[in-house]
Protein backbone atom coordinates (compact mmCIF):
# COMPACT_ATOMS: atom_id res chain seq x y z
CA UNK A 1 0.00 0.00 0.00
CA UNK A 2 1.55 3.30 -1.04
CA UNK A 3 -1.28 5.67 -0.19
CA UNK A 4 -4.66 5.60 1.42
CA UNK A 5 -6.66 6.68 4.40
CA UNK A 6 -7.13 5.04 7.78
CA UNK A 7 -10.39 5.94 9.42
CA UNK A 8 -10.85 6.17 13.16
CA UNK A 9 -12.89 8.28 15.55
CA UNK A 10 -11.73 11.84 16.15
CA UNK A 11 -11.61 12.60 19.89
CA UNK A 12 -9.67 15.85 19.87
CA UNK A 13 -9.94 18.21 16.92
CA UNK A 14 -7.18 19.81 14.91
CA UNK A 15 -4.95 18.84 12.03
CA UNK A 16 -1.32 17.79 12.07
CA UNK A 17 1.38 16.36 9.88
CA UNK A 18 4.42 14.46 11.00
CA UNK A 19 6.58 11.39 10.82
CA UNK A 20 4.85 8.24 12.01
CA UNK A 21 6.24 6.79 15.24
CA UNK A 22 4.69 3.36 15.63
CA UNK A 23 4.58 1.31 18.82
CA UNK A 24 3.08 -2.16 18.87
CA UNK A 25 2.87 -2.22 22.64
CA UNK A 26 0.76 -0.49 25.28
CA UNK A 27 2.24 2.95 25.89
CA UNK A 28 2.41 5.49 28.70
CA UNK A 29 3.88 8.95 29.16
CA UNK A 30 4.07 8.34 32.93
CA UNK A 31 7.66 7.36 33.69
CA UNK A 32 7.73 6.42 30.00
CA UNK A 33 8.59 9.67 28.22
CA UNK A 34 11.06 12.26 29.49
CA UNK A 35 9.08 15.52 29.25
CA UNK A 36 12.24 17.60 29.08
CA UNK A 37 13.37 15.93 25.83
CA UNK A 38 10.50 13.89 24.42
CA UNK A 39 12.66 10.74 24.58
CA UNK A 40 10.85 7.45 25.15
CA UNK A 41 12.45 5.99 28.29
CA UNK A 42 10.09 3.14 29.24
CA UNK A 43 12.25 0.01 29.41
CA UNK A 44 9.26 -2.07 28.32
CA UNK A 45 8.49 0.03 25.23
CA UNK A 46 9.41 -1.22 21.76
CA UNK A 47 10.21 2.37 20.72
CA UNK A 48 12.50 3.15 23.64
CA UNK A 49 15.17 5.60 22.51
CA UNK A 50 12.91 7.24 19.92
CA UNK A 51 11.71 10.81 20.37
CA UNK A 52 8.03 11.74 20.24
CA UNK A 53 8.50 15.44 19.43
CA UNK A 54 6.57 16.45 16.32
CA UNK A 55 5.70 12.85 15.46
CA UNK A 56 2.36 11.28 14.78
CA UNK A 57 2.47 8.77 17.62
CA UNK A 58 0.64 5.46 17.17
CA UNK A 59 0.06 2.93 19.95
CA UNK A 60 -2.65 0.35 20.57
CA UNK A 61 -3.60 1.19 24.18
CA UNK A 62 -2.57 3.30 27.12
CA UNK A 63 -1.32 1.61 30.25
CA UNK A 64 -0.13 2.18 33.78
CA UNK A 65 -0.41 5.13 36.09
CA UNK A 66 -3.32 7.57 36.03
CA UNK A 67 -0.73 10.35 36.13
CA UNK A 68 0.02 9.84 32.44
CA UNK A 69 -2.13 12.85 31.46
CA UNK A 70 0.08 15.07 33.64
CA UNK A 71 3.28 13.71 32.10
CA UNK A 72 1.79 14.30 28.67
CA UNK A 73 0.83 17.87 29.60
CA UNK A 74 4.37 18.57 30.84
CA UNK A 75 5.68 17.30 27.52
CA UNK A 76 3.39 19.84 25.82
CA UNK A 77 4.50 22.62 28.17
CA UNK A 78 8.08 21.95 27.10
CA UNK A 79 7.15 21.82 23.43
CA UNK A 80 8.32 18.22 23.10
CA UNK A 81 4.94 16.67 22.42
CA UNK A 82 3.80 14.61 19.45
CA UNK A 83 1.92 16.46 16.70
CA UNK A 84 -0.92 13.98 17.07
CA UNK A 85 -1.80 10.71 18.82
CA UNK A 86 -3.54 7.77 17.15
CA UNK A 87 -4.64 4.73 19.14
CA UNK A 88 -6.73 1.60 18.83
CA UNK A 89 -8.54 1.81 22.20
CA UNK A 90 -9.43 5.14 23.82
CA UNK A 91 -6.51 6.40 25.94
CA UNK A 92 -8.11 8.79 28.43
CA UNK A 93 -4.74 10.22 29.41
CA UNK A 94 -4.21 11.50 25.88
CA UNK A 95 -7.69 13.02 25.75
CA UNK A 96 -7.42 14.71 29.16
CA UNK A 97 -3.86 15.87 28.52
CA UNK A 98 -4.94 17.38 25.23
CA UNK A 99 -7.96 19.22 26.72
CA UNK A 100 -5.77 20.69 29.44
CA UNK A 101 -3.11 21.63 26.90
CA UNK A 102 -5.75 23.52 24.95
CA UNK A 103 -7.04 25.46 27.94
CA UNK A 104 -3.72 26.15 29.67
CA UNK A 105 -1.26 26.48 26.79
CA UNK A 106 -3.53 26.99 23.78
CA UNK A 107 -2.09 23.86 22.15
CA UNK A 108 -4.69 21.13 21.68
CA UNK A 109 -3.15 17.96 20.27
CA UNK A 110 -5.35 16.01 17.82
CA UNK A 111 -6.27 12.57 19.18
CA UNK A 112 -7.85 9.76 17.20
CA UNK A 113 -8.90 6.34 18.47
CA UNK A 114 -10.37 3.30 16.79
CA UNK A 115 -7.49 2.66 14.37
CA UNK A 116 -6.51 -0.99 14.87
CA UNK A 117 -2.87 -1.89 15.30
CA UNK A 118 -3.12 -4.28 12.36
CA UNK A 119 -4.17 -1.34 10.16
CA UNK A 120 -1.60 1.23 11.26
CA UNK A 121 1.30 -1.21 11.08
CA UNK A 122 1.01 -0.95 7.30
CA UNK A 123 2.57 2.49 7.70
CA UNK A 124 6.37 2.64 7.65
CA UNK A 125 8.26 3.91 10.67
CA UNK A 126 9.14 7.55 9.88
CA UNK A 127 6.76 7.87 6.95
CA UNK A 128 5.04 11.28 6.82
CA UNK A 129 1.31 11.12 7.51
CA UNK A 130 -1.33 13.74 8.12
CA UNK A 131 -4.06 13.59 10.70
CA UNK A 132 -7.47 15.22 10.93
CA UNK A 133 -8.87 15.05 14.44
CA UNK A 134 -12.27 16.24 13.24
CA UNK A 135 -12.92 13.53 10.66
CA UNK A 136 -10.79 10.91 12.43
CA UNK A 137 -8.70 10.32 9.30
CA UNK A 138 -5.03 9.45 8.99
CA UNK A 139 -3.80 10.05 5.44
CA UNK A 140 -0.67 8.54 3.90
CA UNK A 141 1.13 10.47 1.20
CA UNK A 142 1.55 8.97 -2.23
CA UNK B 1 -23.48 10.44 22.90
CA UNK B 2 -23.09 12.44 26.10
CA UNK B 3 -26.19 14.37 27.03
CA UNK B 4 -25.78 17.46 29.19
CA UNK B 5 -28.83 18.84 30.94
CA UNK B 6 -29.63 22.55 30.87
CA UNK B 7 -27.71 23.42 34.04
CA UNK B 8 -24.64 21.49 32.84
CA UNK B 9 -24.83 23.27 29.48
CA UNK B 10 -24.78 26.58 31.33
CA UNK B 11 -21.61 25.56 33.14
CA UNK B 12 -20.00 24.66 29.82
CA UNK B 13 -20.89 28.13 28.49
CA UNK B 14 -19.15 29.69 31.48
CA UNK B 15 -22.20 30.84 33.39
CA UNK B 16 -20.91 29.15 36.54
CA UNK B 17 -17.52 30.83 36.34
CA UNK B 18 -14.23 30.05 34.70
CA UNK B 19 -13.16 27.15 36.94
CA UNK B 20 -16.38 25.22 36.39
CA UNK B 21 -16.23 25.93 32.67
CA UNK B 22 -12.71 24.50 32.43
CA UNK B 23 -13.80 21.53 34.56
CA UNK B 24 -16.85 20.93 32.40
CA UNK B 25 -14.76 21.07 29.21
CA UNK B 26 -12.55 18.29 30.55
CA UNK B 27 -15.38 16.17 31.93
CA UNK B 28 -17.57 16.54 28.85
CA UNK B 29 -14.72 15.62 26.46
CA UNK B 30 -13.85 12.58 28.50
CA UNK B 31 -17.49 11.61 28.89
CA UNK B 32 -17.87 11.77 25.14
CA UNK B 33 -14.65 9.82 24.51
CA UNK B 34 -15.68 6.95 26.78
CA UNK B 35 -19.23 6.79 25.47
CA UNK B 36 -20.95 7.99 28.66
CA UNK B 37 -24.58 9.06 28.26
CA UNK B 38 -24.73 11.44 31.23
CA UNK B 39 -22.95 13.01 34.17
CA UNK B 40 -23.87 11.79 37.65
CA UNK B 41 -23.30 13.33 41.10
CA UNK B 42 -20.43 12.08 43.29
CA UNK B 43 -20.15 11.90 47.08
CA UNK B 44 -16.42 12.52 47.30
CA UNK B 45 -13.28 13.00 45.24
CA UNK B 46 -9.64 12.09 45.64
CA UNK B 47 -7.02 13.88 43.57
CA UNK B 48 -3.31 13.78 42.76
CA UNK B 49 -1.07 16.74 43.61
CA UNK B 50 2.48 15.40 43.78
CA UNK B 51 5.14 17.30 41.91
CA UNK B 52 7.08 14.26 40.68
CA UNK B 53 4.24 13.30 38.34
CA UNK B 54 2.42 16.59 37.83
CA UNK B 55 5.58 18.57 37.04
CA UNK B 56 5.42 22.31 36.37
CA UNK B 57 2.44 21.79 34.07
CA UNK B 58 0.46 20.34 36.98
CA UNK B 59 1.28 23.42 39.03
CA UNK B 60 -0.11 25.53 36.18
CA UNK B 61 -3.31 23.46 36.10
CA UNK B 62 -4.02 23.46 39.82
CA UNK B 63 -3.18 27.17 40.15
CA UNK B 64 -5.43 27.92 37.19
CA UNK B 65 -8.33 26.16 38.92
CA UNK B 66 -7.61 27.94 42.21
CA UNK B 67 -7.01 31.41 40.79
CA UNK B 68 -10.16 31.30 38.68
CA UNK B 69 -12.29 30.90 41.79
CA UNK B 70 -12.60 27.13 41.84
CA UNK B 71 -13.81 25.34 44.97
CA UNK B 72 -14.27 21.63 45.44
CA UNK B 73 -18.00 20.85 45.35
CA UNK B 74 -17.63 17.64 47.42
CA UNK B 75 -15.32 16.43 50.23
CA UNK B 76 -11.97 15.95 48.52
CA UNK B 77 -8.85 14.18 49.74
CA UNK B 78 -5.39 14.16 48.20
CA UNK B 79 -2.68 11.60 47.44
CA UNK B 80 0.78 11.83 49.01
CA UNK B 81 3.10 14.70 48.13
CA UNK B 82 6.55 14.16 46.60
CA UNK B 83 8.22 15.32 49.82
CA UNK B 84 7.70 14.87 53.53
CA UNK B 85 5.81 18.13 54.06
CA UNK B 86 7.24 18.74 57.53
CA UNK B 87 10.69 17.17 57.47
CA UNK B 88 11.68 17.54 53.81
CA UNK B 89 14.94 19.34 54.52
CA UNK B 90 16.23 16.52 56.70
CA UNK B 91 15.58 14.08 53.86
CA UNK B 92 17.84 16.09 51.55
CA UNK B 93 15.14 17.45 49.23
CA UNK B 94 16.41 20.38 47.11
CA UNK B 95 14.69 23.65 47.96
CA UNK B 96 13.61 24.39 44.40
CA UNK B 97 11.86 21.02 44.24
CA UNK B 98 10.13 21.60 47.60
CA UNK B 99 8.98 25.04 46.45
CA UNK B 100 7.08 23.58 43.49
CA UNK B 101 5.46 20.95 45.72
CA UNK B 102 4.36 23.68 48.12
CA UNK B 103 2.79 25.61 45.23
CA UNK B 104 0.67 22.51 44.58
CA UNK B 105 -0.15 22.30 48.30
CA UNK B 106 -1.23 25.95 48.41
CA UNK B 107 -3.44 25.68 45.33
CA UNK B 108 -5.01 22.50 46.72
CA UNK B 109 -5.72 24.23 50.04
CA UNK B 110 -7.26 27.22 48.26
CA UNK B 111 -9.58 24.81 46.43
CA UNK B 112 -10.78 23.63 49.84
CA UNK B 113 -9.40 20.09 49.97
CA UNK B 114 -8.75 17.96 53.07
CA UNK B 115 -5.01 18.13 53.71
CA UNK B 116 -4.50 14.43 54.36
CA UNK B 117 -1.72 13.68 51.79
CA UNK B 118 -2.23 9.94 51.77
CA UNK B 119 -3.02 7.16 49.28
CA UNK B 120 -5.09 5.34 51.94
CA UNK B 121 -7.69 8.07 52.40
CA UNK B 122 -10.21 5.29 53.09
CA UNK B 123 -8.28 4.51 56.30
CA UNK B 124 -7.94 8.17 57.25
CA UNK B 125 -10.57 10.72 56.21
CA UNK B 126 -12.66 9.80 53.17
CA UNK B 127 -15.47 7.41 54.10
CA UNK B 128 -18.14 6.93 51.43
CA UNK B 129 -20.99 4.52 52.12
CA UNK B 130 -21.63 1.24 50.31
CA UNK B 131 -23.29 1.82 46.94
CA UNK B 132 -22.25 5.48 46.65
CA UNK B 133 -20.46 6.88 43.61
CA UNK B 134 -17.13 8.70 43.97
CA UNK B 135 -14.44 9.99 41.60
CA UNK B 136 -11.10 8.90 42.96
CA UNK B 137 -7.67 8.96 41.42
CA UNK B 138 -5.02 6.61 42.88
CA UNK B 139 -5.51 3.17 41.38
CA UNK B 140 -4.95 1.25 44.63
CA UNK B 141 -7.64 3.26 46.41
CA UNK B 142 -10.06 2.77 43.53
CA UNK B 143 -9.61 -1.01 43.71
CA UNK B 144 -10.17 -0.86 47.48
CA UNK B 145 -13.31 1.25 47.03
CA UNK B 146 -14.90 -1.04 44.47
CA UNK B 147 -13.75 -4.34 45.98
CA UNK B 148 -13.85 -3.90 49.75
CA UNK B 149 -16.14 -0.92 50.40
CA UNK B 150 -18.69 -1.62 47.67
CA UNK B 151 -18.30 1.98 46.53
CA UNK B 152 -18.36 2.80 42.80
CA UNK B 153 -15.44 4.54 41.20
CA UNK B 154 -13.56 4.56 37.95
CA UNK B 155 -9.81 5.14 37.97
CA UNK B 156 -9.86 8.90 37.48
CA UNK B 157 -6.86 10.32 35.66
CA UNK B 158 -4.82 13.39 36.71
CA UNK B 159 -6.58 16.60 35.66
CA UNK B 160 -9.91 14.82 35.35
CA UNK B 161 -9.77 14.25 39.12
CA UNK B 162 -9.75 17.98 39.89
CA UNK B 163 -12.43 18.63 37.27
CA UNK B 164 -14.78 16.06 38.85
CA UNK B 165 -14.09 17.46 42.32
CA UNK B 166 -14.85 21.03 41.24
CA UNK B 167 -18.07 19.97 39.51
CA UNK B 168 -19.17 17.31 42.01
CA UNK B 169 -19.94 15.15 38.99
CA UNK B 170 -18.41 12.40 36.88
CA UNK B 171 -19.36 10.75 33.57
CA UNK B 172 -21.37 7.56 34.00
CA UNK B 173 -19.33 4.72 32.49
CA UNK B 174 -17.21 1.74 33.43
CA UNK B 175 -17.42 0.71 37.08
CA UNK B 176 -20.47 2.90 37.69
CA UNK B 177 -22.60 0.47 35.68
CA UNK B 178 -23.68 -2.89 37.15
CA UNK B 179 -22.90 -4.86 34.00
CA UNK B 180 -19.23 -3.84 34.12
CA UNK B 181 -18.84 -5.05 37.71
CA UNK B 182 -19.47 -8.70 36.88
CA UNK B 183 -16.44 -10.98 37.22
CA UNK B 184 -15.23 -12.43 33.90
CA UNK B 185 -12.31 -14.50 35.15
CA UNK B 186 -11.67 -16.50 38.36
CA UNK B 187 -8.33 -16.92 40.12
CA UNK B 188 -7.87 -19.72 42.67
CA UNK B 189 -4.98 -19.49 45.06
CA UNK B 190 -3.67 -22.77 46.44
CA UNK B 191 -1.20 -21.88 49.20
CA UNK B 192 -0.65 -23.33 52.66
CA UNK B 193 0.29 -19.99 54.12
CA UNK B 194 0.59 -16.37 53.01
CA UNK B 195 3.52 -14.07 53.71
CA UNK B 196 3.20 -10.31 53.30
CA UNK B 197 4.88 -10.73 49.91
CA UNK B 198 2.43 -13.42 48.80
CA UNK B 199 -0.57 -11.09 49.03
CA UNK B 200 1.23 -8.62 46.79
CA UNK B 201 2.49 -11.25 44.36
CA UNK B 202 -0.99 -12.78 44.04
CA UNK B 203 -2.35 -9.33 43.23
CA UNK B 204 0.40 -8.68 40.72
CA UNK B 205 -0.04 -12.05 38.99
CA UNK B 206 -3.77 -11.44 38.76
CA UNK B 207 -3.30 -7.91 37.42
CA UNK B 208 -1.12 -9.22 34.62
CA UNK B 209 -3.40 -12.10 33.65
CA UNK B 210 -6.83 -10.54 34.12
CA UNK B 211 -6.07 -7.70 31.68
CA UNK B 212 -9.30 -5.70 31.34
CA UNK B 213 -11.54 -8.42 32.82
CA UNK B 214 -12.90 -8.01 36.36
CA UNK B 215 -11.44 -10.90 38.39
CA UNK B 216 -12.84 -12.89 41.31
CA UNK B 217 -10.26 -14.25 43.75
CA UNK B 218 -10.80 -17.46 45.69
CA UNK B 219 -8.61 -19.12 48.29
CA UNK B 220 -7.58 -16.17 50.46
CA UNK B 221 -7.42 -16.90 54.21
CA UNK B 222 -10.74 -16.32 55.99
CA UNK B 223 -9.10 -13.85 58.37
CA UNK B 224 -7.55 -11.70 55.62
CA UNK B 225 -7.17 -8.10 56.84
CA UNK B 226 -8.07 -4.84 55.16
CA UNK B 227 -4.35 -4.01 55.14
CA UNK B 228 -3.56 -7.21 53.25
CA UNK B 229 -6.37 -6.49 50.78
CA UNK B 230 -5.02 -2.95 50.36
CA UNK B 231 -1.60 -4.24 49.29
CA UNK B 232 -3.04 -6.99 47.11
CA UNK B 233 -5.25 -4.53 45.26
CA UNK B 234 -2.42 -2.02 44.85
CA UNK B 235 -0.24 -4.68 43.24
CA UNK B 236 -3.05 -5.78 40.92
CA UNK B 237 -3.70 -2.21 39.81
CA UNK B 238 -0.01 -1.59 39.16
CA UNK B 239 0.27 -4.71 37.02
CA UNK B 240 -2.73 -4.09 34.77
CA UNK B 241 -5.95 -2.15 34.24
CA UNK B 242 -7.76 -3.84 37.16
CA UNK B 243 -10.27 -1.55 38.90
CA UNK B 244 -12.25 -4.11 40.92
CA UNK B 245 -11.65 -7.54 42.40
CA UNK B 246 -14.43 -9.68 43.84
CA UNK B 247 -13.38 -11.17 47.18
CA UNK B 248 -16.16 -13.63 48.08
CA UNK B 249 -17.13 -13.04 51.71
CA UNK B 250 -15.63 -9.55 51.69
CA UNK B 251 -16.98 -7.65 48.69
CA UNK B 252 -20.49 -6.36 49.44
CA UNK B 253 -23.00 -8.46 47.52
CA UNK B 254 -20.47 -11.21 46.75
CA UNK B 255 -20.69 -14.24 49.02
CA UNK B 256 -19.84 -16.87 46.42
CA UNK B 257 -18.16 -17.34 43.05
CA UNK B 258 -21.60 -17.36 41.41
CA UNK B 259 -22.46 -13.98 42.99
CA UNK B 260 -19.35 -12.53 41.39
CA UNK B 261 -19.90 -13.95 37.91
CA UNK B 262 -23.66 -13.61 37.84
CA UNK B 263 -23.83 -17.41 37.64
CA UNK B 264 -22.03 -17.51 34.30
CA UNK B 265 -19.09 -19.78 33.63
CA UNK B 266 -15.75 -18.04 33.42
CA UNK B 267 -12.17 -19.03 32.79
CA UNK B 268 -10.51 -20.33 35.97
CA UNK B 269 -6.82 -19.72 36.57
CA UNK B 270 -4.90 -21.52 39.32
CA UNK B 271 -2.34 -19.46 41.19
CA UNK B 272 0.44 -21.70 42.45
CA UNK B 273 3.61 -21.15 44.44
CA UNK B 274 5.62 -21.28 41.22
CA UNK B 275 3.50 -18.48 39.69
CA UNK B 276 4.34 -16.32 42.70
CA UNK B 277 8.02 -17.20 42.39
CA UNK B 278 8.00 -16.03 38.81
CA UNK B 279 6.48 -12.71 39.90
CA UNK B 280 9.22 -12.42 42.50
CA UNK B 281 12.00 -13.09 40.02
CA UNK B 282 10.44 -10.63 37.58
CA UNK B 283 10.33 -7.81 40.17
CA UNK B 284 13.53 -8.64 42.08
CA UNK B 285 15.92 -7.40 39.45
CA UNK B 286 19.34 -7.52 41.02
CA UNK B 287 21.38 -9.17 43.73
CA UNK B 288 23.04 -5.86 44.60
CA UNK B 289 22.92 -4.51 48.14
CA UNK B 290 20.26 -1.81 48.47
CA UNK B 291 21.09 1.74 49.49
CA UNK B 292 17.44 2.36 50.41
CA UNK B 293 14.76 0.16 51.89
CA UNK B 294 11.23 1.51 51.37
CA UNK B 295 8.19 0.17 53.21
CA UNK B 296 4.75 1.69 52.87
CA UNK B 297 3.67 1.91 49.24
CA UNK B 298 0.71 2.20 49.77
CA UNK B 299 0.94 3.89 53.19
CA UNK B 300 1.13 1.61 56.23
CA UNK B 301 -1.64 1.77 58.82
CA UNK B 302 -0.91 2.23 62.52
CA UNK B 303 -1.25 -1.56 62.96
CA UNK B 304 1.34 -2.20 60.29
CA UNK B 305 3.68 0.36 61.84
CA UNK B 306 3.32 -1.58 65.10
CA UNK B 307 4.35 -4.80 63.31
CA UNK B 308 7.40 -3.11 61.79
CA UNK B 309 8.37 -1.80 65.23
CA UNK B 310 8.12 -5.29 66.67
CA UNK B 311 10.27 -6.79 63.91
CA UNK B 312 12.91 -4.08 64.37
CA UNK B 313 13.12 -4.56 68.14
CA UNK B 314 16.72 -4.94 69.29
CA UNK B 315 18.06 -4.51 65.73
CA UNK B 316 20.24 -1.82 64.18
CA UNK B 317 20.34 -0.77 60.55
CA UNK B 318 23.61 -1.71 58.85
CA UNK B 319 25.93 1.04 57.60
CA UNK B 320 25.39 2.33 54.08
CA UNK B 321 21.67 1.62 53.92
CA UNK B 322 18.73 3.84 54.77
CA UNK B 323 15.29 2.59 55.67
CA UNK B 324 12.23 4.79 55.22
CA UNK B 325 8.81 3.70 56.41
CA UNK B 326 5.99 5.65 54.77
CA UNK B 327 2.65 6.43 56.35
CA UNK B 328 -0.11 9.01 56.59
CA UNK B 329 0.30 12.02 58.87
CA UNK B 330 -2.55 10.67 60.98
CA UNK B 331 -0.94 7.26 61.57
CA UNK B 332 2.35 9.07 62.16
CA UNK B 333 0.74 11.10 64.94
CA UNK B 334 -0.61 7.94 66.54
CA UNK B 335 2.80 6.29 66.24
CA UNK B 336 4.29 9.32 67.96
CA UNK B 337 1.84 9.18 70.85
CA UNK B 338 2.19 5.44 71.37
CA UNK B 339 5.97 5.18 71.21
CA UNK B 340 5.91 3.23 67.93
CA UNK B 341 7.81 5.95 66.10
CA UNK B 342 10.52 5.96 68.69
CA UNK B 343 10.93 2.21 68.66
CA UNK B 344 11.15 2.13 64.84
CA UNK B 345 13.63 5.00 64.72
CA UNK B 346 15.80 3.53 67.47
CA UNK B 347 16.92 0.99 64.84
CA UNK B 348 18.14 3.79 62.59
CA UNK B 349 15.10 3.60 60.29
CA UNK B 350 12.95 6.70 59.77
CA UNK B 351 9.24 7.19 59.44
CA UNK B 352 8.25 9.63 56.74
CA UNK B 353 4.73 10.93 56.37
CA UNK B 354 2.63 12.75 53.75
CA UNK B 355 4.80 11.28 50.96
CA UNK B 356 5.99 7.91 49.70
CA UNK B 357 9.01 6.48 47.96
CA UNK B 358 7.38 5.81 44.60
CA UNK B 359 6.73 9.52 44.06
CA UNK B 360 9.90 10.85 45.69
CA UNK B 361 12.82 12.14 43.63
CA UNK B 362 14.85 9.00 44.45
CA UNK B 363 17.52 9.59 41.83
CA UNK B 364 18.01 13.19 42.93
CA UNK B 365 18.50 11.89 46.46
CA UNK B 366 21.28 9.63 45.22
CA UNK B 367 19.66 6.21 45.50
CA UNK B 368 20.51 3.49 42.97
CA UNK B 369 19.21 0.22 44.41
CA UNK B 370 15.95 0.19 46.34
CA UNK B 371 14.53 -2.77 48.25
CA UNK B 372 10.82 -3.04 49.00
CA UNK B 373 8.01 -5.49 49.62
CA UNK B 374 5.74 -3.34 47.40
CA UNK B 375 5.08 -4.93 44.02
CA UNK B 376 3.51 -1.64 42.97
CA UNK B 377 6.63 0.32 43.71
CA UNK B 378 8.94 -2.29 42.16
CA UNK B 379 6.91 -2.24 38.94
CA UNK B 380 6.52 1.52 38.58
CA UNK B 381 9.98 2.64 39.59
CA UNK B 382 11.78 -0.03 37.55
CA UNK B 383 9.98 1.00 34.35
CA UNK B 384 12.07 4.17 34.20
CA UNK B 385 15.23 2.09 34.12
CA UNK B 386 17.19 4.46 36.38
CA UNK B 387 16.84 2.64 39.67
CA UNK B 388 17.21 -1.08 40.24
CA UNK B 389 14.55 -2.65 42.39
CA UNK B 390 14.74 -5.49 44.86
CA UNK B 391 11.51 -7.22 45.87
CA UNK B 392 11.55 -9.25 49.11
CA UNK B 393 9.30 -9.97 52.09
CA UNK B 394 9.42 -7.64 55.07
CA UNK B 395 10.99 -10.37 57.18
CA UNK B 396 13.74 -11.02 54.65
CA UNK B 397 14.37 -7.30 54.21
CA UNK B 398 14.79 -6.70 57.92
CA UNK B 399 17.05 -9.73 58.30
CA UNK B 400 19.23 -8.55 55.43
CA UNK B 401 19.64 -4.88 56.31
CA UNK B 402 19.76 -4.97 60.09
CA UNK B 403 22.01 -6.70 62.57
Amino acid sequence: MSGGVLKGRGLMKGTAKGKALLSEKAFTFAHGVDPSSGDVTDVRSDIRGSNVKGSVLFYPFGKGSTTASAWFLETVRNGNHPAAIVTEGVDLSAVIGSVMAGVIYGKEVPVISGVPRSAYLAIRQGEVVSVDGESGEVTRKK
Amino acid sequence: MLHLDASQERLLRGEGGEAKQFAMEIVAKVGDAVGADSLVPIKSAHILAHYSSLHDAGVDVLERFASSGGKFAVPTSVDPASIDLENWESFGIPEEYARQQFRLCDAYARLGGMRCWTCVQYQVCNFPRKGETVAWAESSAVVFANSVLGVRSNKITAGMDVACAVLGMTPRFGMLDDENRVAKVAFKVALDSFSDLDFRSVGFFMGRRAASRVPVLLGLPGDVTTDQLKHLGAAAAAAGPVTMIHFPGVTPGTKTLADATGGLEVEEIEVTRSDLESVESDLDQTAETPDLVALGVPHLSINELGEVAKMLEGRKLKRGVRMYVYTSSQAYDMAERTGIRESIERSGARISHSTDAEISPLKKLGFDVVMTNSAKMAEIVSSEGEIKMRYCSQKEIIERVTG
